[in-house]
């Protein structure tokens, strides 16, 4: 699996004049890897995100997934939300085995699928739970589940942990590593945390404020588990923090000065 | 905490059970006052058509019991008649604004097509519509379409906010999980509209039952509380009137509570609201 972004650019209408989100956004992501895409809030990030998806409509560029042109949602990207979106009325079970549903899997494989992925994010004995009866780490641990479930090729997070508490933050940050080991996924994951991204990637995209592009590449080569309290930890975060900050201080660029592209 | 040893096994908790008792205490007091109230101005008025309440509740068991003849029925037959026409109205626009609900709210052009004509007819008072209806559908399909009037518009209304107030990231996800237009309604906007559906029946009942009373007041063959009302007033039987009132309130009471009943439970099942 590859995933190749190309020249992605997205605008907004707004108003009498187009806003220019994304521009020229290029990134190839490798099979089995986990890229952490970090920028100032505003620069796009999520847009990206929800674009790979297919959820949104690019201007003009290119995603391949391997050979294939991205145009819509599919089975073989999925995607953690930051808000959980798990269906209120559905267990934890049903949650899990949505999509399954929607491929037509018999019941009883359903059942075995679901199971093994409940089992897999540690919530097993939670399967008749509904929603509100979760907490937002459980949930969130849902969530991963009923993404996995459909088997995808690709896993897209969509700042997952940003409404979980510090704790529950750092403990679902070594959970999702378990996972990570435990299935090869390769993943995307969109944070505005330069510790988080420190903490699980295998390399970070800094991007630059509005319009969104690339504006540097971090390899973090150190091994799992990553300790926090290390100085090599602390000189990287030193590093991308001052990359981000300058972003943040320049702020988005307003739509008169963005280059125009007619 | 040194607290009642009970309340480690939840049998006893003592603030809720006195805030629980400060409003049973209270709700008695108010209905004690009010019938104190009108005992009194009824032996002071000292007229026809206000009587006193002791006289209002013997008719109330007398109107079960005796046969009215002119009527040719009980108050049971009334009640039978009454929930009969309400029954087939709330049917009726419970299967017709629940489809337009949920078309309206789904799919743009069909919410463009048919609010212009929702806006301009939910204005009208049921009510209003009692004589023309009597004249185009008769006596029993006459006051059954005011009722549906009644019910359809709140249930109406209900129905196309939950279809809009759906989470987006549950369409988002069910999306990237593969569902197509079809499946999304069924596996997301169906459900997620149900509590609200719920919350439309409730106040489409209470709404349902004050139409009827004045549908029946205008005509109804075969009996009907509202008929029963309007004929004790013609006939200077003020006790039965105020019997079948009551009547009334009962019927509402009971039925737009175990909606509410319903309603509640479902939202906690749902999660949702």
């Amino acid at each position: 699996m590859t995933l190749i972004i190309e020249n992605l650019v997205k605008k907004f209408p707004k108003e009498d004049t187009e806003l220019t989100a994304i521009e020229n956004f290029n990134l190839v992501v490798k099979n089995e890897e986990f890229v952490c895409i970090l920028g100032p809030s505003g620069c796009g990030k999520t847009t990206i995100l929800r674009i790979i998806a297919g959820l949104e409509q690019k201007t003009s560029g290119s995603i391949r997934l391997d050979e294939r042109e991205i145009t819509g949602p599919g089975q073989d990207r999925g995607m953690v939300f930051q808000e959980f979106a798990l269906f209120p009325w559905r267990t934890v079970q049903k949650n899990v085995e949505f999509g399954l549903e929607i491929k037509k899997v018999p019941s009883e494989e359903r059942k075995r699928i679901a199971n093994e992925f409940i089992t897999l994010v540690g919530l097993k004995g939670f399967e008749n739970s509904y929603p509100y009866q979760l907490s937002g780490g459980m949930k969130q641990r849902v969530g991963i589940a009923r993404a996995l479930a459909n088997d995808p090729e690709v896993l897209l997070m969509d700042e997952p942990f940003g409404a979980l508490d510090a704790q529950t933050r750092n403990l679902m940050q070594k959970e999702l590593l378990r996972i990570r080991q435990q299935t090869k996924k390769t993943i995307v994951f969109i944070t505005h945390s330069v510790d988080e991204a420190c903490f699980l990637a295998d390399r970070v995209v800094v991007m630059t404020a509005r319009p969104g592009a690339v504006k540097e590449i971090f390899v973090i080569d150190a091994p799992q588990p990553r300790d926090r309290a290390s100085i090599e930890f602390a000189n990287l975060r030193k590093r991308i923090l001052a990359e981000l900050e300058r972003e943040v201080i320049a702020g988005p660029s307003s739509p008169s000065n963005s280059p125009e592209k007619a | 905490m040194k607290d009642n040893p009970l309340r480690i096994f939840g049998l006893f908790n003592r603030e809720r059970f006195l805030a629980n008792m400060n409003q049973t205490i209270f709700g008695i007091a108010a209905i004690v006052t009010f019938i104190a109230a009108w005992w009194g101005f009824s032996i002071y008025l000292n007229l026809a058509y206000v009587p006193s309440p002791d006289r209002v509740v013997w008719a109330f068991f007398t109107s079960f019991e005796k046969t009215e003849i002119s009527l040719g029925t009980n108050m049971w037959g009334n009640i039978l008649a009454s929930l009969q026409r309400f029954g087939i109205g709330f049917v009726f626009a419970l299967a017709l604004a629940l489809p337009v609900g949920l078309i309206m709210g789904f799919i743009k052009t069909a919410d463009s097509f048919f609010k212009p004509l929702v806006e301009l007819f939910r204005p009208i008072p049921p009510v209003a519509w009692v004589p023309i209806f009597l004249l185009i559908f008769g006596i029993f399909w006459g006051p059954v379409m005011v009722i549906f009037l009644g019910v359809f518009f709140p249930l109406l209304s209900n129905v196309i906010f939950g279809v809009k107030s759906v989470d987006q990231p549950l369409i988002d996800a069910a999306r990237t999980m593969g569902a197509n237009r079809i499946t999304l309604f069924k596996k997301v906007i169906f459900p997620y509209t149900i509590p609200f559906i719920m919350t439309g029946i409730t106040i489409g009942l209470g709404i349902g039952w004050m139409c009827i009373v004045a549908a029946e007041m205008i005509g109804a063959v075969g009996g009907g509380v509202g008929f029963y009302i309007f004929y004790s007033e013609s006939i200077g039987r003020y006790e039965f009137m105020y019997a079948g009132m009551a009547v009334i309130a009962i019927l509402g009471i009971g039925t737009v509570g175990v909606s509410h009943y319903v309603e509640n439970k479902l939202n906690r099942r749902m999660g949702v609201k």
